[in-house]
């Protein structure tokens, strides 16, 4: 080092680190105080121990983007079949960038009529988001970075009729596209009906002397008979409420309901599950369509009842010959696992009871997207402490076409199961005793609808009743909304908080000789998911991240060939990712750092150098280094 | 799967035309004007003179014609079903069936059937891929024929009559309408779609760069070029083989075009989108490539969702004919698998029965090259993934085909000079030197000097590709091509299905006029009767029927009431509910699928025998309904004797 040109080395180098401050500051105001744990809740207050009609529900929507409209905003991504909008909220902070250049989060409810849980859930999620912003500063942070695009009902004429209109808890499932289920050429013609007009949908039974079940001795339901020799008045089941519609002597033989929407989606679509045709439902197509216009969509969530499952999109399993390409020269150095499967899960476990592990084996280029995907649903199962992960289907399925079509991570959650709760004997059942026991203990006997007589126009006397209302089985009880709708906020929102973000992790200034020096620039990104998912690779529709170097006119950049060898700790250059040019393209992974390497070269005292970052997900920070040689 | 067993011999359906005194026939048909709406072959009618004819057709005949419209295409234009059949007959089960007690709320998503729906149905469309125009013009042929016939002749009024006729004369208007009235050949649908990724849409596509007012060629020498000029005559370019080696200079070719958006390319960016007969879901490339030119899933572009939503409502098509250019041949099913994926029944249907019958219309019986498949035999894959007649075929169950109009050798009729000679270069110079040509356009430019930006110095000119690119030569041989298609759907049509409910009785097995009910209850082996109130008139009638299908075909093609969507055939004994009570035998009965009169059907299996024991207070009307898909409905009423 000349003594002339003395540089200041620690100087330039404390510089460089002082600049590397915290991310872009918040454009809001300070956030308010929140004394005593208040988080804005009475600023918009609403029920959450309740289900809402399609008018209430959408009327909610319809007042929070009011209320909160420099957070949200509100459109209709289309009609469904009997001409009901689907409306969807779109939330994220408008001061700091519109919707469609921030990652966003997809969460839709109920594509299935009755599973109307999801409504709550993906109506809470919005609520929770837009009411705590001012007072949350997870919240804040998230809202002013990530986008959410919020749609609770999907299935939105079969969501009204099942919140509104007595039903049991398996119908209306599916989209009202006719269909003619026992082949008599007539559609949709012999329905379940309220037969008693108690508001309640339940079961009938009729009085048999050949049947095998019996009024219980408390009278709150109907029991097998044990002992042939019993003397007792012996019935037989009937199915669900109905009248005969058409005539024929069966009786809801053909209920409202087509085509399961959730079979309805192109990728892995087959004609018995997802008929007529890929996308023929409105409401489907509408949804897909919306996606596949906002490409700027990370990751999904979309709501079921029930089963308490977190049903992940996990990239295809390995062929035989990924398998033997990725063994290769390294022979079985692929296999990763060298316990068996059962052995690592137990390892696993006994240092975190909530680890995760799945059997299948993917192709190395999709191991990271199997590893993220693995990591965020054990921090799901953390969460929501009883549901389980499980790897989700394809067959038509809309998560299977958000990820295996579009790139995104998706996530099929399962709400709700009433065998937590009512499963006394533990045998992954629940009969009709046993909900009645834990409606009794719980509910207080509401939820229970008691067997009493009824005349029927078709059938004579017939027996109603025995059975749960419908708020039970498949869709949590009232009381219960609330807390299954906070569980999964806290999941989706945590999974929305390990978006990728690009930060400049170090900045490195070391002179070399002359007017050269080496500038390294580490870049970071600590979240869990990659800035880009490996399935967006192989479809080959992702836009690579790019870093980009300019510099001031008396600093040149000098070109520099990656060097081949693998492994040498004396030359830097060799350990870095990427070497010398003024645009690299890459990809960060998950809790990954990438190193680039640069030669410059400066005429005179003073100049700079910066890297500008373009990260479709990540985000598009950027560093400027100034260098002054002192005398 | 099922063994290609063939039949030998097939029994011809019986001839359609009844031997009728000429007498007879006018004094008992409605004597309907012929043809009330002109129609001239004469040149292209294009997307404007289509829509335009269906629309005065439907005006004109508005008895036996309805105009639909069953979607819009990207650039909102209409894509237009023309349903013809008698509308004053054909029935269908809902209205003969009366709902009770349905849901209080109402939920009104089942419209009531029309009545075309309860006759067998054909499908025939043209215009799938833009360029190929013939196929619209021919469909315009048959529906002149049709509706014109109507009424005269015997063989159409009954096809009409029984049948439903779906046309659909433009699969993809956007194609047509920048093929023929844009001239610019535009196989594909239309889309909004930035191709070269310069954030602008659809800005650099095909255009006039001489300015009169065509889309030709552009030649050029061209060391690389494929051309040669012809010896004849050095206005036409004849296209060299792949490796044949010549002295002559060699040319290139080119669309007129133009580098509109300044980017150094040209035509990188048109208005064409996607291939509409790739885009349906038989087949369909689901694999990791969601891209490409058959659209990012199955039914994603407009056309394809248009047919697709019409058929899932529509289920009594029977048969689909799907016209395409060229080549002069048709193809059957499938693109995507070899035959064995077919039943051997549905095989011998297909080729014994209707390819027999196409190849001796075209005029070369022996000819094996005209009725084809087009999966790939030879290298064991398929020619195409998504096709339209595939779909028609294995997930809607009909007999479909797609026909590639258009031989020019053939095919070409009242062209003077020309005797149906090999060579194309003597048909070149017939159509150069045709001066009383039937269609006033023009349809070769003189070759003009032309200093292309990128190309450099070339001429423009050539023939303009509407009138020589593949469709048939307006005139004669566009009439001849129609005639030969027509002919071959009034075949098909009379192979439809026919059902009839015949020797339909009820008979009284027991009456009483002063029944009345009771109660019966039992202790031991004592049985106590206790009467109730009276019934009044009482009997018990014992219903029964033979059903049979005289058409030819059955009323699904093999396997075909199994596919989602589909049903087997059924027939109901309606009365009034409170006072006809089911003995024996439920209210609807299946039938399984009635066979045709085909050798290849078992003997018999194109008929049943139902009975039912009803009983029945008073005297309500009894009535039969059959109903089958694909086999129409038909009702009988009873009387109980």
């Amino acid at each position: 080092m000349s003594t002339k040109q003395k540089i200041m080395l620690l100087p330039v180098c404390i510089l460089a680190l002082a600049l590397l401050g915290p991310a872009p500051g918040l454009s809001q105001e300070k956030l308010q105080e929140s004394p005593g744990g208040y988080h804005g809740e009475q600023d918009f207050p609403i029920s959450w121990k309740r289900y809402y009609s399609y008018e209430e529900w959408t009327g909610i929507m319809h007042d929070l983007q009011d209320q909160y409209s420099h957070l949200a905003d509100i459109q209709s991504i289309g009609t469904s079949r009997m001409g009901r909008e689907q409306y969807l909220l779109t939330i994220t902070a408008r001061d700091t960038g519109p919707h469609q250049d921030k990652p966003a989060m997809w969460v839709d409810g109920a594509i299935h009529g009755n599973e109307v849980n999801g409504i709550t859930c993906s109506l809470y999620l919005a609520w929770y988001l837009l009411t705590r912003y001012d007072y949350d500063e997870f919240v804040h942070d998230l809202v002013n970075s990530t986008t959410f695009y919020i749609l609770p009902g999907l299935n939105v004429d079969a969501n009204h009729s099942y919140v509104v209109h007595p039903n049991t808890p398996n119908n209306p499932r599916e989209t009202y596209r006719p269909e003619d289920n026992d082949g008599d050429g007539l559609y949709d013609e012999d329905r379940t009906e309220d037969v008693d007009g108690d508001g309640e949908l339940s079961y009938m039974y009729v009085e048999d002397p050949e049947g095998p079940l019996k009024l219980s001795p408390d009278g709150h339901l109907f029991v097998e008979v044990a002992d042939d020799r019993e003397r007792v008045r012996r019935f037989r089941s009937l199915g669900p409420e109905g009248f005969d519609n058409d005539g024929d002597g069966l009786i809801n033989e053909d209920d409202i309901g087509g085509p399961d929407p959730n079979r309805n989606f192109p990728y892995g679509w087959n004609l018995d599950a997802g008929n007529p045709y890929p996308m023929s439902e409105p409401e489907t197509r509408n949804v897909f369509e919306f996606q596949r216009a906002h490409d700027n969509i990370f990751a999904s969530f979309h709501y079921h009842n029930t089963g308490r499952l977190i049903m992940m999109q996990a990239p295809p399993r390995a062929t035989e010959e990924e398998l033997t390409e990725a063994r290769g020269e390294y022979g079985y150095y692929y296999r990763r696992r060298q316990m068996s499967y059962e052995d690592s899960l137990a390892f696993l476990r006994g240092k975190n009871k909530y680890a995760q592990l799945f059997e299948r084996e993917v192709a190395p280029q999709y191991q990271h997207d199997m590893d993220v995907q693995t990591a965020i649903v054990t921090m799901g199962a953390q969460i929501l402490k009883n549901y389980e992960p499980v790897i989700g289907g394809l067959s038509g399925q809309a998560h299977a076409a958000t990820y295996y079509m579009l790139g995104a991570y998706a996530y099929l959650m399962e709400l709700w199961g009433s065998p937590a709760f009512a499963d006394i004997d533990e045998d992954g059942r629940v009969t009709n005793e046993e909900y009645l026991r834990w409606i009794d203990l719980e509910l207080h006997g509401e939820g229970w609808i008691d067997p009493h007589p009824v005349q029927h126009p078709d059938l004579g006397e017939v027996w109603i009743g025995g059975s749960p209302t419908k708020h039970i089985r498949r869709t949590p009880p009232s009381r219960y909304v609330e807390m299954e709708a906070q569980k999964n906020a806290d999941f989706v929102l945590f999974s929305a908080s390990e978006f990728p973000e690009v930060t400049f992790h170090d900045i490195q200034v070391t002179p070399e000789t002359g007017n050269l020096y080496w500038v390294d620039v580490e870049l970071e990104n600590d979240r869990l998911y990659p800035t880009i998912s490996d399935r967006e690779i192989q479809l080959g529709t992702a836009v690579m991240d790019r870093l980009i170097f300019r510099s001031s006119n008396n600093v040149e950049l000098l070109p520099m060939p990656q060097e081949e060898t693998r492994f040498d700790p004396v030359n830097p250059a060799a350990s870095a990712d990427g070497v010398g040019e003024a645009r690299h393209e890459f990809r960060l992974r998950g809790k990954e750092i990438r190193t680039f390497r640069y030669l410059v070269e400066m005429s005179g005292s003073g100049g700079w150098v910066e890297f500008q970052v373009e990260s479709k997900f990540g985000g598009n920070p950027s560093e400027r280094v100034e260098l002054r040689v002192s005398n | 799967m099922h063994t290609s067993r063939r039949w030998t011999r097939i029994r011809r359906p019986g001839s359609l035309t009844l031997a009728l005194p000429a007498l007879f026939l006018t004094t008992c048909l409605q004597a309907l004007p012929a043809q009330e709406v002109p129609i001239s072959f004469d040149d292209f009618h294009g997307f404007e003179g289509a829509v335009e004819y269906v629309r005065e057709v439907a005006d004109a005949y508005p008895e036996i014609t309805e105009l639909l419209e069953i979607g819009r295409s990207t650039m909102d234009r209409p894509i237009h079903v023309l349903v013809i059949t008698n509308s004053a007959t054909g029935t269908t089960l809902d209205r003969h069936v009366p709902l009770r007690n349905m849901r209080k709320e109402g939920v009104d998503n089942v419209p009531p059937m029309r009545s075309y729906q309860g006759k067998p149905g054909i499908w025939i469309d043209g215009g799938t891929h833009g360029n190929e125009y013939t196929g619209t013009e021919v469909t315009l042929y048959i529906i002149d024929k049709l509706v014109s016939g109507y009424g005269s002749d015997e063989a159409i009024t009954r096809l009409v009559d029984e049948n439903t006729f779906y046309i659909c004369p433009m699969v993809n208007p956007d194609g047509v309408y920048n093929s023929v009235d844009r001239g610019i050949s535009q196989r594909q649908n239309s889309m909004r779609r930035d191709d070269d990724g310069d954030g602008r849409v659809n800005e650099d596509g095909p255009d006039d760069m001489n300015g009169d007012g065509l889309i030709t060629t552009f030649r050029y020498p061209d060391p690389e070029g494929r051309y040669v000029l012809s010896q004849e005559d050095p206005r036409i370019m004849v296209r060299l083989d792949r490796d044949e080696e010549t002295d002559r200079q060699r040319y290139s070719l080119v669309r007129e075009d133009s580098d509109e958006d300044g980017d150094g390319e040209w035509g990188e960016d048109p208005m064409r989108g996607i291939d509409v007969n790739r885009n349906f879901p038989e087949g369909w490339f689901t694999d990791d490539n969601s891209q490409g030119g058959s659209g990012a899933y199955a039914a994603s572009s407009p056309e394809s969702h248009a047919i697709l939503e019409f058929f899932s409502t529509h289920r009594n098509i029977l048969l689909v004919q799907s016209f395409h250019t060229s080549g002069g041949f048709t193809y059957r099913p499938f693109a995507r698998w070899p035959d064995e994926e077919i039943p051997g029944p549905d095989l011998t249907v297909f080729d014994d029965l209707m390819g027999t019958k196409y190849k001796e219309l075209v005029g070369e019986p022996d000819n094996a090259d005209l009725w084809r498949h087009p999966y790939r035999d030879d290298r064991g894959r398929p020619y195409g993934f998504g096709i339209f007649i595939d779909w028609a075929y294995a997930q809607y169950g009909s007999y479909a085909m797609t026909t590639e109009l258009w031989n020019w050798r053939r095919d070409t009729r009242g062209l003077p000079g020309y005797q149906g000679e090999e060579d194309r270069g003597a048909w070149y110079a017939a159509l150069l030197a045709w001066e009383n040509r039937p269609f006033d356009e023009r349809i070769f430019v003189p070759w003009e000097p032309y200093d292309h930006e990128q190309l450099g110095e070339g001429e423009v000119g050539g023939w303009v590709s509407t009138y020589v690119g593949g469709n048939a030569l307006p005139g004669a041989s566009l009439r001849h091509v129609a005639e030969t298609h027509w002919q071959f759907e009034l075949y098909k049509a009379g192979l439809l299905p026919r059902l009839e409910i015949d020797s339909a009785r009820a008979e009284v097995l027991y009456r009483s006029s002063s029944a009345a009910r009771a109660q019966a209850s039992s202790r031991g082996n004592t049985v106590t009767i206790r009467p109730q109130g009276g019934l009044g008139e009482y009997r018990v009638v014992k219903v029964t029927a033979t059903i049979r299908n005289t058409g030819p075909l059955a009323t699904h093609r093999t396997q075909g009431d199994d596919l989602a969507g589909n049903r087997e055939d059924a027939i109901w004994l309606l009365g009034d509910r409170d006072r006809v009570k089911f003995l024996q035998g439920r209210a609807w009965q299946e039938l399984g699928v009635l066979a045709g009169t085909l050798d290849v059907y078992e003997e018999g299996a194109n008929q049943r025998a139902v009975s039912w024991l009803v009983a029945v207070e008073g005297e309500p009307s009894l009535k039969l309904v059959l109903t089958s898909q694909k086999g129409g409905t038909k009702v009988r009423e009873l009387s109980v004797r």
